[in-house]
């Protein structure tokens, strides 16, 4: 998903705003420029096509119902989006534990790093969480990145990094606290 | 107040219900603080705001139409308010006039269509239980002048093109019909006669590609249409789809 200009920023905002307001041609709008994004993030969590369309659909009736808890002060209107759909998919792994797991072979997770196909540089908040997670130790990152996008328990995580349960916790956790220092100084 | 310990932990905790780590339970837990404790409210946007930008490096993936069409569905969005004709004949949309008035068909061409449609095609009876699914396009020339009107019944699989202002087309040459997906390559609907409605049925591939990210277009291509199956002839209207 490539990087918003504040122009884009400043108008998905004021289109969630009038979702706000049960305006549907805003609501279809929103939908038009933001569904390709929400559904790569939901392909990406649910592993399942069908599945990951299930949950773009809850998303999207939830963005319409709730878009009054909106706060353009706490966040962008793409981060809330994000965030909608995201919940949604990991609420419905957590009830649906037969879905996974999406087989992943942890040594081999790549490690990735910013790319110039993400047009990330002209992202701050991007950049500044890329640093960070740059400054931790690789696994507490991988456990990290790979909570983010896959949507796992620290149980499923610690599986499939084939170490106990406890060391999973401590690499996450202090992954966390460092990041957390790094991003708030 | 809580001792930094506490304060840690809430905080990581926070940061765990936002990456997707906890339970089912200590999720719900989460998600009730979050509406009913500002601070919580706020910690939690802090570390959503932390990590959703890493959501850039997922590919977009186009979802299929019938994701917004049940989207409208769930919401009700097609079932009020019926337009007062539709309501008054109980008929399908097709012959709506408030709607035909809506996509801003001239009168005498919404009758003129309305006459032929009637005569052309019985109309099937209404479903009671939802509304048809409609998705309506303008495809107008680079002088914004509306050339044709498209209609999309997606629950019949059809596609209505009514001419509005067609342009003067040569008798050497036909007028053709393309979806275009977002990001994807023109999709034939077929050819039809520019100054005469003309019903096409949709085919499930074309069905999955209609959407408020798609786009119709009118091209000038020899009789019988397109010979390589894409685009040769200028494009000489265009127009997006949004839902009706």
């Amino acid at each position: 998903m490539p990087a918003t200009s504040p122009a884009e920023r400043d108008e998905l905002n004021r289109l969630l705003l009038r979702t706000a307001d049960a305006d549907q041609r805003a609501f279809e709008e929103l939908y038009r420029r933001t569904s390709s994004r929400l559904f790569g993030v939901c392909v990406r969590l649910m592993g399942d096509r069908d599945e990951a369309e299930e949950v773009l659909q809850e998303a999207f009736v939830t963005v319409w119902k709730r878009a009054r808890s909106f706060d353009a002060k706490l966040s962008s209107a793409l981060t809330w989006l994000v965030t909608v759909a995201r919940n949604k998919a990991i609420d419905r792994l957590r009830q649906r534990p037969d879905l996974r797991p999406v087989e992943v072979d942890w040594e081999t997770l790549v490690d990735e790093g910013p790319g110039p196909a993400h047009g990330a540089e002209s992202d701050e908040d991007y950049r500044n969480l890329q640093a960070c997670l740059a400054e931790l130790e690789i696994q507490q990152r991988r456990s990290i990145r790979e909570a983010f996008f896959g949507g796992a328990t620290y149980n499923e995580l610690a599986e499939r990094a084939k170490v106990p349960l406890g060391t999973m916790k401590s690499w996450i956790r202090r992954g966390l606290l460092q990041l957390r220092a790094c991003l708030n100084p | 107040m809580n001792s930094t310990f506490e304060s840690d932990k809430d905080n990581l905790r926070y940061a765990e219900y936002v990456l997707g780590l906890l339970d089912a339970d200590a999720r719900a837990a989460v998600a009730h603080e979050v509406e009913t404790s500002p601070e919580a409210a706020a910690a939690v946007a802090l570390w959503q705001r932390h990590f959703t930008p890493l959501a850039m490096e997922v590919t977009d993936v186009a979802p299929p139409a019938h994701v917004w069409a049940g989207i409208r569905r769930r919401l009700a969005f097609d079932a009020a308010p019926p337009s007062p004709a539709a309501a008054r004949t109980g008929s399908s949309i097709w012959d709506s006039l408030g709607l035909w008035r809506w996509i801003g068909v001239g009168a005498t061409a919404v009758a003129a269509c309305l006459l032929v449609i009637t005569v052309t095609r019985p109309l099937a009876p209404p479903t009671a239980a939802h509304a048809s699914v409609l998705m309506v396009s303008t495809i107008a020339g680079d002088n914004g002048v509306a050339g044709w009107t498209a209609t999309m019944d997606i629950d019949r699989s059809e596609l209505l093109v009514v001419p509005a202002s067609p342009a003067n087309v040569a008798t050497d040459r036909n007028t053709q019909l393309w979806l275009i997906p977002a990001g994807g390559a023109p999709i034939s609907v077929g050819v039809f006669p520019p100054g005469d409605p003309k019903r096409f049925h949709l085919d499930k591939d074309l069905l999955d590609r209609l959407g408020p990210t798609a786009a119709l277009a009118v091209s000038l291509e020899p009789v019988g249409g397109s010979p390589t199956g894409q685009p040769t002839g200028p494009v000489i209207a265009k127009g997006a789809i949004r839902a009706a």
